[in-house]
């Protein structure tokens, strides 16, 4: 499950996320300022997190809290979307009857699913709590609390798989050795995987000066950290590249397969997914390319791997000149400082080069002792992504040597405290 | 696109070109405003026609094909031939050449027949009489010979098909079994003297891949898929070196080299495989521009460990196209070896080319797979003396027959196919390994033609 207040795609969603704050840490503060102003105040959570992973991705989760919507309007309730999926709406208790229809609304949305079917039976917590602040507020506000305590602790564990892991991560010592047999039972598993609740989205943003960071395009990429959890939890995929590079392929393959058969709106907007030379002149990209036409067309950037780029220069070049004419941009994703001497974006005629940052950079010069500010002068300064920022010093220096678009970790919090703020600012208004 | 019906009426082959000419024939006293065109596709170099560039090709015609009552076939040479009704030509024309530029990395594309005509593309004004009958009769001859492929294609076996893990892994298992050094092929390249001769630069020790498929995966292509290829071949580096250890040839070779993965460089295998020529072969070892560029951390950690220990560090496998868009240079290699072919004579190239010889220096190049004086003369013509390749291996060869008492008894190509070798029955058929193993000092071959670039 991605965030649910993910880059609106309508006006209408735009609208609602205006008034949607982010999350645990968001639902915990709201709760502390209304410590005052408990009576007459109610709360209902929806576990959404019940429900089967088919019937609550992204769009799902969307329609859910636009049930709200109307209220929040009238400015007599908001809603928090939880990391696992759940919402919590807190609403004045005039709103009583809106809320209850829209509850009614939700379980027929989801009256197919087992969560709702089998609600009340044997010791399973009902599919919707209902709170009362002036008598549950103590155990909300510690729900609260264990829930962003739960939230941070996950997003350190999940450290390693912030960045859109293109790379093999870094070598574990433990774990067995990918082997291809393994490779091939995994290929096979994942022909018939759902990996739509794999899928992860993150925002390429321009960051300018100090700024809030505004996003350009979101990545849609499957999490490999999410997929070795599931499918492999004692193989360390670092241990052979070549054979984690055949997986990249498969499941950028999956990906696209995935997007051709979801006509909602993760297609729509601005957004960029990674494919590789062969995929582009696959039939499935072209069926790709029909839905995107359908849909209302943004920008498309397609990431195809350095190496892949490099290994058939030829047939990269014709599925470069196709990918142009249908309007799309290319970005060559995974060069590092040491590989960066070796691309010419313009020679290449491509559109964005995708560098990833290591602290060794901050040097501000290239293994070959060339200047990294020469090269992105050179290669233009709103061409060039800076991905993986786990902090700000990479922003700091990225800034330092002209760098403009940002991406990884660090902007995506950049991102959720500027929306914080604005639906702050929303509220006070 | 019209798809072929199977089974339709009586015995005939149904085929997007028996298609073609029933739509040819349909027609013929309604010809009024219609054209038909042909685009060449079958004669692009078979990499530039694959069905994935085919498709693309369709795809872009359809809306022209779509607007103008047209009707599309894809024949079995991958030609793509449509027919319109009343077109605006500027449309038409304007949608192939958006096809032409996508194709413009092929020679066909920009070269000229001499004559004016367009080998890209061909039009036939239906209207026209003759224009009618040419087209007709290029419809029936495409039909007879679609139904002769089809007949041939039922009696040839299944391509090999393109390996996958599943494949990869049965393989890797048989390897583990099989006898590596009877897999294992040698080819020398020369380098050409100042007084004009031509000596032996290195024997190349590498794992003939047609002879792997053959033996241990006969049904599947062990190149299709790149990335389970290049995990194949880490593997089959350490089986390399481990049988080059023990090699056993009548005259040690002075120089050797190997194809290496950067991973191989840094492992306890290639240490004991050093040890065991340190002081009296030298080595050279050739890294691939893939392998370089999925780990360039790795690969300067590597050369500088191969030439900190008097070790020669080979760039392997440039094209016209690396050496285009990569400053190759920055690699800093002691040689670069780029793979001969007829396109690197291509004006779309010339100058890249020119460019990057002149940047590195000639005498830090070697021109590899020369299967042709033309390949020979070319790098003659640019400074370039140091060659691989099938017509070095025929020139090696006929200077050992010369020098080899036993030569009566042998052909050329027996010779060639014996050098190839290190073990197994072809060597022991020969009566002379010593000369087998032996370099001989050759004349070296002339430069023609040196204005005439070709």
């Amino acid at each position: 499950m991605t965030l649910p207040y993910d880059r609106p795609q309508t006006d209408r969603q735009k609208a609602i996320a205006q008034h949607l704050p982010a999350g645990e840490s968001l639902l915990l503060e709201y709760l502390q300022k209304l410590e005052r102003h408990r009576q007459g105040r109610r709360a209902v959570l929806a576990r959404l997190s019940s429900l089967l992973p088919i019937n609550r991705r992204d769009q799902h989760v969307r329609i859910a809290i636009s049930t709200f919507e109307p209220m929040i309007k009238q400015l007599k309730g908001q809603v928090f979307a939880l990391s696992n999926a759940d919402l919590i709406f807190i609403f004045k208790e005039v709103a009583l009857h809106d809320v209850e229809s829209a509850v009614v609304k939700l379980r027929f949305m989801f009256s197919e699913d087992p969560a709702l079917g089998n609600e009340g039976i044997g010791k399973r917590a009902s599919f919707f709590e209902w709170y009362q602040l002036e008598r549950d507020y103590d155990a909300l506000l510690a729900m609260a609390q264990r829930m962003l305590d739960d939230v941070t602790e996950k997003r350190t564990q999940a450290k390693a798989e912030a960045a859109p892991q293109r790379v093999a991560p870094k070598p574990q010592r433990r774990g067995n050795a990918l082997t291809p047999s393994m490779l091939a039972k995994l290929e096979d598993a994942l022909g018939g995987a759902d990996l739509a609740n794999m899928m992860r989205r993150q925002a390429v943003c321009a960051i300018i000066g100090k700024t809030d960071p505004q996003p350009v395009f979101h990545e849609l990429f499957i999490s490999i950290a999410d997929l070795r959890e599931t499918l492999l939890p004692s193989v360390d995929l670092a241990s052979s590249p070549w054979l984690f590079q055949q997986l990249t392929e498969t499941l950028d393959r999956r990906v696209l397969a995935l997007l051709n058969k979801h006509d909602d709106s993760t297609i729509a907007g601005d957004i960029s997914i990674n494919l590789n030379v062969q995929t582009i002149l696959s039939p499935e990209f072209l069926v790709f390319d029909d839905n995107i036409k359908t849909a209302t067309r943004g920008t498309q950037v397609l990431e195809i791997q350095k190496v892949d780029i490099f290994a058939d220069l030829g047939s990269f070049l014709f599925a470069r000149d196709f990918a142009h004419d249908r309007g799309y941009r290319i970005c060559i994703d995974g060069v590092n400082m040491e590989s960066l001497p070796f691309v010419d974006r313009v020679k290449l005629g491509i559109d964005l080069v995708k560098i990833v940052w290591s602290p060794a950079m901050a040097t501000g010069q290239l293994p070959n002792g060339a200047s990294i500010e020469d090269y992105i002068r050179r290669c233009g300064a709103s061409r060039t992504i800076l991905c993986r920022c786990d902090g700000q010093d990479a922003v700091d220096f990225g800034q330092s040597v002209g760098i403009t678009l940002f991406q990884g970790r660090h902007v995506e919090s950049l991102l959720t405290a500027s929306q914080k703020q604005r639906s702050l600012f929303a509220r006070r208004r | 696109m019209n798809i072929p019906v199977p089974g339709g009426d009586g015995p005939e082959i149904v085929t997007q070109e028996s298609l073609m000419l029933g739509a040819a024939e349909r027609i013929a006293r309604i010809r009024d405003g219609r054209v038909a065109v042909q685009m060449h596709l079958s004669r692009l170099r078979p990499q530039n026609r694959q069905d994935g560039h085919v498709r693309i090709a369709m795809r872009m015609l359809e809306p022209v094909v779509n607007a103008y009552r047209g009707q599309m076939f894809l024949l079995g040479t991958s030609d793509i031939i449509f027919l319109l009704k009343d077109p605006a030509v500027a449309d038409v024309n304007n949608l192939i050449y958006k096809v032409r530029a996508l194709f413009s990395k092929d020679p066909l594309t920009f070269s000229d027949s001499g004559d004016g005509r367009d080998n890209f593309c061909s039009w036939y004004d239906l209207q026209d009489n003759d224009g009618y009958n040419d087209f007709l009769s290029m419809a029936r001859d495409a039909t007879a010979a679609a139904r002769t492929r089809a007949r041939e294609k039922t009696a040839a076996k299944a391509p090999p098909q393109p390996m996958d893990a599943h494949g990869l892994d049965r393989l890797l298992r048989g390897l583990a079994e099989a006898d590596v050094a009877a897999l294992i092929r040698r080819q020398s390249s020369m380098v050409i003297t100042r007084d004009a001769k031509a000596v032996t630069l290195f024997q190349e020790f590498f794992v003939g891949m047609a002879d792997l498929q053959r033996t241990l995966a006969p049904d599947s292509n062990l190149v299709a898929n790149r990335w389970l290829f290049q995990h194949l071949s880490e593997t089959l580096d350490r089986s390399v070196l481990k049988t080059l250890a023990n090699l056993a040839l009548t005259r040690r070779p002075k120089a050797i080299s190997v194809n290496l993965n950067i991973s191989t460089v840094n492992s306890r295998t290639f240490d004991e495989f050093e040890s065991r020529i340190l002081g009296h072969t030298d080595l050279f070892v050739e890294l691939q521009i893939l392998d370089i560029l999925a780990d360039s951390r790795g690969f300067y950690d590597a050369a500088l460990r191969l030439k900190d220990r008097g070790h020669q560090v080979v760039i392997d496998g440039l094209t016209e196209w690396t050496l285009q868009f990569m400053d190759v240079g920055q690699f800093e290699a002691d040689l670069y070896k780029v793979n001969w072919s007829p396109d690197l004579v291509e004006n779309l190239h010339r100058d890249a080319i020119a460019a990057t010889i002149a940047a590195i220096g000639p005498d830090r190049m070697l021109l590899a797979r020369c299967d042709s004086e033309a390949a020979i003369n070319w790098g003659l013509n640019r400074g370039i003396d140091r060659f691989q390749g099938r017509y070095v291996d025929a020139m090696l060869a006929a200077y050992t027959m010369q020098m080899c008492d036993k030569a009566k008894a042998c052909t050329l190509a027996q010779c060639t196919a014996r050098h190839a070798v290190i073990s197994g029955p072809l060597r022991t058929e020969c009566g002379n390994n010593d000369m087998l193993d032996s370099s001989p000092v050759m004349l070296a071959p002339k430069a023609r033609n040196r204005q005439g670039d070709a």
